[in-house]
């Protein structure tokens, strides 16, 4: 039963991640790839690793570590991508509406 | 057009090759001989749980010593090609902003990353003969985060002289190594020059302990000098 | 559980990864892309050279409790191809950054990134 489960938990983390494939092909620019290569890839992840912890119990405090090193170091290592892509002025797809990053940094220019 | 057209028959043909390759192969059902010889003997002969550590730095060493040549010879070369001088000072800077510092969150994610990952490096290496490792793969998790403190600060000059003296210093402790073997054991980097110890204790295998961290030094150094060259 | 034919399995995703790399040179013009390329065939290599050293229902060569060190030459996988690919990877990472490193050199010498730009040695 508990395989059961731990096979289903493999099977959706591996739906997320063909969807973080097909959205890193189809998506228009630079920064709506990392925004879709980042969330699905890390969330199916760790639901890839929470389902081989259904499989085998012993494990599940180094699986636990291994879930934890994915979510501190994804998000971080996509921030600094999305960051420096702004900052060398990649163009925007033409359906963007506001660009928050730019407005702060106008603001902050202005203001020092 | 026609490239396209003669771009799409070289991938054909290879690709016919390859699945006349990949369809006709069939398992190995046992081990060839060399390869029975070497798992029998590393653990009795060099008291070593991992095979290919043991044939990597053992019985196959000089080919390893090639490669730390080969490595070392890189660096040298990459030094040459990016790191000129003359080239930095007529660089154009960027167009307004030079450096972009970085955020808060580098930052602190590289505060909390940093130790551990100089001790998942450090655990690699001294475990290489044990349970899989070994220099090669320390090093360069070492040399990832040498990046990552670049990434997070990036005005850190990285001292080339301390990494460049530190490298050199562990190849020639390699090759003495090797020539102490020479001398006290059967042959060059014969790792049977210290006791053998208990089998798959810590401190066991005679000298391939001490071969590893040398040879993750080495390439932990080397890379990180090769990710620095990349960032002027 | 019937006996799945693992080698062919992995041998064909190699050659699948090796045919994808020599598309991707063959057919982009941006230099980057290229090296991207090189660094596939690269890949699909090692893992070429790793599917060649598998044994039947064997497993990784190394003596610990679930491995006695009597019973490792029959039932273990064959450690020369892994310990060969150990090297191969290395020198793979060489050869890319030696790649990267005239990369920037031609990016600054005629300020664009597509191959079509060097003709000077075409006849």
């Amino acid at each position: 039963m508990t395989k059961l489960v731990g096979s289903f938990l493999v099977l959706l983390g591996a739906i997320f991640l063909f969807s973080a494939g097909l959205g890193m092909l189809r998506m228009p620019d630079a920064f709506t790839r990392i925004q879709a290569g980042t969330k699905a890839s890390t969330l199916g992840n760790m639901l890839v690793l929470i389902g081989v912890a259904f499989y085998h119990p012993d494990w599940s405090l180094k699986l636990l570590i291994v879930i934890y090193f994915v979510l501190l170091t994804n998000p971080i290592s996509s921030h600094a991508l999305g960051r420096a892509a702004h900052a060398i002025r990649i163009p925007m797809t033409r359906a963007t509406v506001t660009d928050a990053l730019r407005d702060a940094r106008e603001t902050d220019r202005s203001a020092s | 057009m026609i490239r396209r057209a003669f771009n799409t028959l070289v991938v054909a043909l290879f690709a016919l090759l390859f699945a006349t390759i990949a369809v006709t192969y069939t398992e190995q059902q046992t081990l060839p001989k060399l390869a029975a010889g070497y798992v029998k003997l590393v653990p009795q002969e060099l008291g070593a749980p991992n095979v290919i550590t043991g044939i990597l730095l053992t019985y196959r060493g000089f080919d390893t010593l090639g490669e730390v040549a080969v490595l070392f010879m890189v660096a040298a070369g990459l030094g040459l090609v990016l790191g000129d001088s003359t080239r930095r000072r007529d660089a154009v800077p960027a167009e307004s902003e030079a450096i972009v510092p970085s955020t808060e969150l580098v930052r602190n994610g590289a505060a909390i990353l940093f130790p551990l990952i100089s001790i998942f490096a450090a655990y690699i290496i001294m475990n290489g003969h044990l349970s899989a490792g070994g220099g090669f793969q320390g090093g360069a998790i070492i040399a990832s985060g040498v990046m990552l403190l670049l990434l997070a600060n990036p005005e850190y000059l990285v001292d080339h002289d301390f990494l460049g003296g530190t490298e050199s210093l562990a190849g020639v402790l390699y090759v003495l190594a090797g020539i102490a073997g020479l001398i006290f054991a059967g042959g060059f980097l014969d790792s049977r020059m210290l006791p053998l110890g208990q089998f798959g204790a810590f401190f066991s295998a005679g000298a391939i302990p001490i071969i590893s961290v040398l040879l993750g030094v080495k390439v932990g150094c080397e890379l990180s000098v090769i990710i620095d060259r990349f960032r002027g | 559980m019937t006996n799945l034919p693992i080698s062919n399995i992995v041998l064909a995703t190699g050659f699948i990864l090796v045919l994808i790399g020599l598309w991707g040179i063959l057919t982009h013009r941006n230099i980057l892309r290229i090296i991207i390329g090189f660094s596939l065939i690269d890949t699909g290599i090692h893992i070429v050279i790793v599917s060649i050293g598998y044994v039947t229902n064997g497993t990784a060569p190394i003596i610990d409790r679930a491995l006695g060190p009597s019973e490792a030459p029959s039932r273990a996988v064959d450690p020369i191809p892994s310990a060969l690919v150990v090297t191969a990877i290395v020198i793979g990472l060489a050869v890319t950054a030696v790649m990267l490193a005239y990369a920037i050199r031609l990016y600054e010498s005629k300020k664009t990134l597509s191959i079509d730009a060097f003709t000077e040695s075409k006849w």
